[in-house]
């Protein structure tokens, strides 16, 4: 952890000012911003309003029950001493008495500076407490303003981080920064938008209004806190081969198909920007909450790489440990190679994701559309980690990798000595020969890596009778942001 | 808005559709790739008026290597 972690200057300025009442029409006023934030007439406060720093309530979002803290930008830049901290150790305990979610409305320059190490004492209480309450409860953060040093790795801390359009994350701002290094950055390119929705990996959601933001939160919420059931009744079959290309090896967007397979109505994509090549979407299917991973193939091609892995990762074992199940919709051609790859940890990074399915005990359940090779398909909730039910459509290739690409290692040698311009007949010919021996999809039935190949056409049906008859169950684990 | 459209991955240039004072729209293919014994297409961001295209087909591409600007 940094050193100087109470980082923000106008902190410095509040607290020479000294503690400020927020004028009645302060947008920024904690009272209002959590009133904004939950049901109408549903909010009880918990601690009282003060110049603690921190405001904490409970009520209900969409009629789902929760406890929710709002930082007090209106007091020394919302800075995080005592009792401020104190203030979301009450919520965080309420909220795990009661079982609800947690929601954070952060805009903090994080620890007081005025209070010492004191401050950074009780803002290291409060990661704990979220660190224990990791796996246990939903948390959520949605960043309204600035939030630096403790205030950064607070919501870091969390399940999912929302940002609004005024958000900024990081661990020092930018004046502390130029007096350090001398690096002249402003807050947007430090800690905005672009940076922790495309590169860090930080922010979840990003969102364009604060309303906006507001909303993904209580989406989530709801998602979390009213699961429902999954009526298999309800779930109609769609044409999804419409949404894929005629050519097996063209790229195509993931997302309608993603969309098609999950119920119509709200859905919450996470990461959308970051690690692009996987998608991790929140949504219900059949009336019930389910969380779906996808290869996208028009990024990357599908590959699956060191931060898509991570990303995929920590969305499964976070699904897992609330007792979410997940569909995984497979095309993948394998992990991308590389020394970029391998010097960013693809190997160390790629477990992860090994590690998160082979561990989940929430019904999962896999369909691969068009091929999975590799690595990548064992990565992807293999028959071997411990799939509820493979599923696969006609047609889809199942292998190490491309018959041709084998052929080229496995028979090296001899088309070495082939003519130049007869390389391609033989390695088509040697190429259909190791199709018929290795023996392709239905040979992948045969010895049950896939359970059972489907139309297309009924694939929403299979994954609802596949994923109702799975036992319920729940991972017994955190959710550490990886 | 300056747009530099660059390659995510090593991959051979199959196409390029566009070329210098040539107007995209949001989400147009510009160019496509191969890799991984993929066909993969790379498109525009936003809408803009080409300014410069740096690459020709049968070209190989690293990652991050600028395909095409977009202004």
């Amino acid at each position: 952890m940094p050193a100087r972690m109470p980082s923000s200057a106008s902190q410095a300025a509040s607290a020479a000012a000294g503690p400020k009442v927020g004028r009645e029409d302060d947008p920024r006023r904690p009272l209002l911003r959590l009133a904004t934030f939950l049901d109408d007439g549903s909010l009880r406060l918990l601690t009282p309003q003060d110049s603690s720093g921190v405001l904490a309530a409970q009520g209900t979002v969409r009629g789902v029950p929760v406890v929710a803290f709002a930082s007090d930008a209106t007091v020394q830049g919302g800075a995080m001493g005592v009792e401020g901290c104190s203030v979301i150790l009450t919520a965080y305990e309420k909220a795990l008495a009661d079982r609800v979610p947690v929601v954070g409305l952060w805009h903090s320059g994080g620890a007081r500076l005025a209070e010492g190490v004191v401050s950074l004492h009780a803002v290291g209480e409060v990661f704990a407490v979220m660190t224990r309450a990791s796996g246990v409860i939903p948390q959520v953060s949605v960043v309204l303003g600035a939030a630096a040093g403790g205030a950064a790795y607070g919501p870091a801390l969390t399940d999912i981080v929302i940002l609004g359009p005024d958000g900024r994350i990081f661990v020092t701002g930018p004046d502390v920064v130029r007096s350090v290094t001398g690096e002249n950055v402003d807050a947007l390119r430090l800690g905005g938008p672009e940076p922790h929705g495309r590169r860090s990996g930080v922010v979840h959601v990003i969102t364009e209004t604060t309303e906006e933001a507001y909303q993904r939160a209580q989406l989530v919420c709801a998602l979390f806190g009213a699961q429902g059931e999954l009526d298999v009744s309800a779930v109609r079959d769609r044409d999804l081969i419409a949404l894929f290309p005629e050519s097996p090896k063209r790229a195509y967007d993931v997302h309608p198909v993603v969309g098609a397979i999950l119920d119509e109505g709200e859905t919450l994509e996470l990461h959308p920007k970051w690690a692009p090549s996987i998608t991790t979407t929140l949504g219900r299917f059949g009336g019930r909450t389910v969380g779906v991973v996808a290869n996208n193939p028009m990024r990357l091609g599908g590959c699956l790489d060191s931060s898509s892995a991570e990303k995929a990762a920590r969305f499964v074992r976070m699904c897992d440990a609330f007792g979410v199940p997940l569909l995984v919709v497979v095309d993948v051609p394998g992990y991308l190679p590389g020394v970029g790859q391998e010097w960013d940890g693809v190997v160390r990074r790629g477990a992860k994701l090994l590690h998160a399915f082979a561990e989940a005990t929430v019904p999962r359940v896999t369909l691969v559309t068009r091929k999975a090779y590799g690595g990548a398909y064992i990565a992807m909730n293999s028959r071997s980690l411990g799939a509820t039910r493979v599923f696969a459509w006609p047609g889809a290739q199942v292998a190490v990798m491309g018959a041709v690409a084998a052929v080229r290692i496995l028979h090296r040698r001899r088309l070495a000595e082939v003519e130049e311009d007869d390389r391609t007949r033989v390695e088509n010919e040697l190429a259909q020969e190791h199709e018929e021996l290795s023996g392709g999809l239905p040979r992948a039935v045969e010895i049950g890596v896939v359970d059972e190949i489907i139309a297309p056409e009924r694939t929403r049906s299979a994954l609802a009778t596949a994923l109702a008859q799975a036992p319920r169950r729940r991972g017994q684990h955190n959710n550490i942001p990886l | 808005m300056t747009q530099r459209i660059a390659s995510d991955l090593v991959a051979n240039v199959a196409l390029v559709h566009v070329r210098v004072g040539s107007s995209v729209q949001a989400g147009d293919e510009v160019a496509l790739l191969e890799s991984m014994k993929m066909e993969i297409p790379v498109v525009a961001e936003e809408p803009g008026t080409v300014t410069d295209v740096r690459v020709t087909p049968g070209d190989v591409v690293q990652e991050g290597d600028v395909l095409v600007v977009i202004d």
